[in-house]
C-alpha cells in the first residue's frame, strides 16, 4: 500500500476549516428552517381538522418520495425561474435542505403532540386558555421534551444531507475536499479526513442528545 | 324523567341557580352518555353526583364547562347559555369555573408554583409578581408551601391533587367541578384531599363533586344526585338518598358499595374501606 | 416563462431507462444488504469482543457519515490504494450496500433484542438448542417486527440511489441532468425529474404507512 501523507490536509487546513464551518452553518440553518416548518405543519395536522391534515400530508409524503439531490437541484436551478430572481448557493442549499427535512420534522412533531395525554389539553382549557395558548404553553413544551431523541437523529440527518449540497457547489466540507483532492492528487488522505470530520460531528450529537434527554425526561411525562 | 320531585328547601334556593342543566342529551356515535338530564346547582351548595361507573357523571361535568358539545337541551351558567362550540363563549365560561381531574393533570414541565400561577398569568393576564403571590397564598392554603419549587413528578398523588385544587382556585372561580378527585389516590392520601375540599365547602364555595366517597357526600354534600345509565334516577338531600330512599336502583347501588344506611363515626376507616372496595374504573375518564 | 414540454416527451425513453436503473440499483442493493445487515447484527450480538467490536465500529461509521461521501471514498480510494478495479456500477452498489447494511443491522438487532426473554426460555424448555430457538422462534418473530422498518429503509434507499449519479452511473438523476445540460430546458426537465421520482416514490411511501399500521407490534 502506498504511503500516507498529511501535507495535503495540513497545507490547506484553513481552507478546509472554513468549509467545515460552512457545513455547520448550513446544517444549523436548515435545521432551524425545518423546525419552523415542522412545528407549523405538525400542529396544523394535529389540530387543524381533516382537510388541512390531508393537504399537508401531501407535502409530507411528497418529500418522502423525492430525493434530497433532486430538491436541491430544483431549488437552485428551477425555482429562480419561477420567482424571477436568482438565489445564491447557500440560500438555495438552506431552503432545499430545510423544506425536505421539514417534512420529517413535521411527522416527528405530530407524533410528539399526539403522545401528550388528552387530559393535559382538558386541564389547560379548563383554566380558560384558548386552544392556541394551550398548545403553546402546555402541549408543545412537553411534546418537545419527549421528542428530543428523535430531534437529535434529525439533526444528524441535517449534517449528513448538507454534504449533498456539494452538487450545487455550496462551499461546504465535501465540496472543498473535492477541490483540494483535485489539486493535490491525494484523494485518500483528504476523503478519509472528511469522513472522520463528519463522524466526529455526528457521532457525539446523537450521544449528547441521549444524555440530555435522560436528565429531562421527567419533565415530559404526564 | 328526573325521579321524585324534591320537596325540601335547598341551600341557596332563594336566588336563581348558578348552574341550570335543562334536559341535555350527549351521544358519542351510537353510545348515549346522557339522556334528557336536568339538574340545578344553587350558589353556595355542594352537589354530589353519585352512581355506577359509566353512568354519565363525568360527561355531565365536561358538558357543564363547555369541554363537550351537546346533542340536545341547554346549559345555563350565571343566567347565560353555555355554547361549547363558540370558542370565546366557552373560554369565558371556563374562566369562571374551576375543574379538578381524577388524574390531577398537573403540567409536568412546570414547577408546582408555576402550575398554580399559569392560569392567572396567561388567562387573566396578571403580571408575574401578582400571579406568583396569589399562587403562594393558595399553596399555603392547601398546605404545600414547601413544594413550590418542585416539579409534579416529585410529589405524591395526594399532594399533586391538592396542587391541582390550588391551580383551579387561582382563577377565583364562581363554581368548582370535581371529577372523581380521589379515585386515583392511595387510601392514605384520600383523607388529605377530602379535608381540603371540606374546608372549601365550609367557606361557601359552590361545588359539584362526582365521587365514590359516600361518607364525604353524606357529611359535606347539601344535595345528592344519583345517576344510572345516563339518566338521573333520584335527587335529594343526603339524608333522603342514604337513609330513606325508596328508589330500588339507588338502594341496590349503595348496598353494592357496602353502605347500609348506618352513619359512621370514624371517617378515615370508612372512606378508606369504600375506596378499597370500589374498583377504579377507567371507562368514564377515557370517554 | 414560456415552457416547452416537448423536451420531456421526446426523451421519455431515456427517462424510462434511468428509472429502470434506479429500480435495479435499489433491488440489487437491498438483496445484498439484507443478508449483510443480518451478518452485521449477529456479529454485534456476538459475545466474542473480537467479532463484536469491529462490527460495531463499521456500523457506527457508516451511519454517522454521509452516503455521498462514502460513494466518493469507495470510488477514489479503492483503485488507488487497494488495487481493485471496479466498474462504476459495482462501486456504487458497494457503497450503497455497506451503508444500507449498517442501517439494516440496527433494525435487525433491535428486532432480535425486542423478542422477550420468555420466548427464549420457552424454546429452551422444550429442549431446543440455541440455534433452533433462534431459527424457529426468535428470528421469524423478529422479521415480522422489522418488516415496517425495513420498508422505511427501502424508501430511503430508493432516494439514495440518486447519489450514484455523481460517479456517472446512468440512473434517473444522471440521465435527467444530462438531458437538462443538452437541452437547456431547465425548468421542464428538472420538474419532470422530480415528478417521475414522485410517481415512483409516493405509492411506496403510502405502502410503508400501511405496513406500519398492519404490523403494529402487540405484546
Amino acid at each position: 500500500m502506498p504511503s500516507i501523507v498529511l501535507w495535503p490536509i495540513t497545507g490547506s487546513w484553513q481552507f478546509l476549516l472554513q468549509a467545515l464551518w460552512t457545513t455547520i452553518v448550513l446544517s444549523v440553518l436548515s435545521m432551524v428552517l425545518a423546525f419552523a416548518i415542522g412545528v407549523v405543519v405538525g400542529a396544523l395536522r394535529t389540530y387543524g381538522g381533516r382537510v388541512l391534515d390531508l393537504a399537508l400530508g401531501f407535502y409530507v409524503d411528497s418529500m418522502r418520495a423525492i430525493p434530497v439531490l433532486v430538491v436541491l437541484v430544483w431549488t437552485f436551478f428551477a425555482f429562480p425561474l419561477v420567482i424571477g430572481h436568482s438565489l445564491n448557493v447557500l440560500t438555495a442549499g438552506v431552503i432545499g435542505l430545510g423544506v425536505h427535512l421539514g417534512a420529517y420534522m413535521a411527522e416527528t412533531i405530530r407524533a410528539g403532540l399526539t403522545s401528550v395525554r388528552r387530559g393535559q389539553m382538558w386541564a389547560a382549557l379548563a383554566l380558560g386558555m384558548s386552544r392556541i395558548q394551550a398548545i403553546r404553553t402546555i402541549i408543545l413544551p412537553q411534546a418537545l421534551i419527549r421528542m428530543l431523541p428523535a430531534l437529535g437523529s434529525l439533526f444528524v440527518f441535517a449534517v449528513k444531507d448538507s454534504a449533498i449540497a456539494s452538487v450545487i457547489a455550496v462551499p461546504e466540507l465535501l465540496r472543498q475536499t473535492q477541490v483540494v483532492a483535485g489539486n493535490s492528487f491525494r484523494p485518500f488522505e483528504l476523503y478519509t479526513a472528511a469522513m472522520l470530520a463528519y463522524f466526529l460531528l455526528c457521532f457525539p450529537i446523537a450521544r449528547g442528545v441521549d444524555r440530555i434527554y435522560r436528565r429531562l425526561a421527567h419533565l415530559g411525562s404526564s | 324523567m328526573t325521579g321524585p320531585e324534591p320537596k325540601q328547601r335547598r341551600v341557596g334556593g332563594a336566588s336563581a341557580p348558578i348552574l341550570a342543566i335543562e334536559r341535555i342529551t350527549k351521544r358519542y356515535g351510537t353510545l348515549t352518555a346522557l339522556e334528557d338530564v336536568s339538574l340545578t346547582v344553587n350558589r353556595g351548595e355542594v352537589v354530589c353526583l353519585i352512581g355506577p361507573s359509566g353512568s354519565g357523571k363525568s360527561t355531565l361535568l365536561r358538558c357543564a364547562n363547555a369541554l363537550e358539545t351537546l346533542d340536545g337541551g341547554r346549559i345555563l351558567f350565571e343566567g347565560r347559555e353555555v355554547h361549547a362550540s363558540d370558542p370565546k363563549s366557552a373560554r369565558a365560561v371556563r374562566q369562571r369555573m374551576g375543574m379538578v381531574f381524577q388524574n390531577f393533570e398537573l403540567f409536568p414541565h412546570l414547577t408546582v408554583l408555576r402550575n398554580v400561577a399559569i392560569g392567572p398569568a396567561t388567562v387573566l393576564r396578571l403580571d408575574r409578581g401578582a400571579a406568583e403571590r396569589r399562587a403562594r397564598a393558595l399553596l399555603a392554603k392547601v398546605g404545600l408551601s414547601d413544594k413550590a419549587a418542585a416539579h409534579p413528578a416529585a410529589l405524591s398523588g395526594g399532594q399533586q391533587q391538592r396542587v391541582a385544587i390550588a391551580r383551579a382556585l387561582a382563577m377565583e372561580p364562581a363554581l368548582m367541578l370535581f371529577d372523581e378527585p380521589t379515585s386515583a389516590l392511595d387510601p392514605e392520601t384520600v383523607g388529605e384531599v377530602l379535608s381540603v375540599m371540606k374546608a372549601l365547602a365550609d367557606e361557601g364555595m359552590t361545588m359539584v363533586v362526582v365521587t365514590h366517597e359516600m361518607d364525604f357526600a353524606r357529611r359535606v354534600g347539601d344535595w345528592v344526585v344519583v345517576f344510572d345509565k345516563g339518566r338521573v334516577i333520584e335527587e335529594g338531600p343526603p339524608k333522603q338518598i342514604f337513609e330513606t330512599t325508596t328508589v330500588a336502583r339507588t338502594r341496590e347501588f349503595l348496598s353494592h358499595l357496602g353502605w347500609h344506611g348506618e352513619s359512621t363515626l370514624d371517617t378515615a376507616a370508612s372512606s378508606s374501606s369504600e375506596a378499597a372496595q370500589h374498583p377504579i374504573d377507567k371507562e368514564e375518564v377515557d370517554r | 416563462m414560456n415552457l416547452d414540454w416537448s423536451v420531456v416527451w421526446n426523451n421519455l425513453p431515456r427517462f424510462w431507462d434511468g428509472a429502470l436503473m434506479t429500480i435495479w440499483l435499489s433491488i440489487a442493493t437491498m438483496v445484498l444488504a439484507i443478508p449483510g445487515g443480518l451478518i452485521l447484527a449477529f456479529m454485534r450480538l456476538s459475545r466474542m469482543r473480537l467479532v463484536a467490536k469491529p462490527a460495531t465500529a463499521f456500523v457506527e461509521f457508516f451511519r454517522a457519515t454521509p452516503l455521498i461521501l462514502q460513494i466518493y471514498w469507495v470510488y477514489y480510494v479503492l483503485p488507488a490504494y487497494f488495487d481493485v478495479q471496479l466498474s462504476q456500477m459495482a462501486t456504487a452498489i458497494l457503497g450503497l450496500v455497506c451503508n444500507i447494511s449498517s442501517f439494516n443491522s440496527e433494525t435487525f438487532r433491535a428486532g432480535i433484542i425486542s423478542i422477550r426473554l420468555g420466548q427464549w426460555n420457552a424454546g429452551r424448555a422444550i429442549g431446543m438448542t440455541d440455534a433452533q430457538v433462534m431459527g424457529r422462534i426468535v428470528l421469524p418473530q423478529a422479521l415480522m417486527r422489522v418488516l415496517p422498518a425495513l420498508a422505511s429503509t427501502w424508501v430511503s434507499l430508493f432516494k439514495d440511489t440518486s447519489l450514484v449519479s455523481i460517479i456517472s452511473v446512468a440512473d434517473l438523476s444522471y440521465v435527467s441532468l444530462k438531458i437538462r445540460t443538452e437541452s437547456f430546458r431547465i425548468f421542464e426537465v428538472l420538474t419532470a425529474m422530480a415528478a417521475i421520482y414522485w410517481l415512483m416514490g409516493y405509492p411506496q411511501a403510502k405502502l410503508v404507512d400501511w405496513l406500519h399500521r398492519r404490523y403494529k407490534v402487540a405484546e
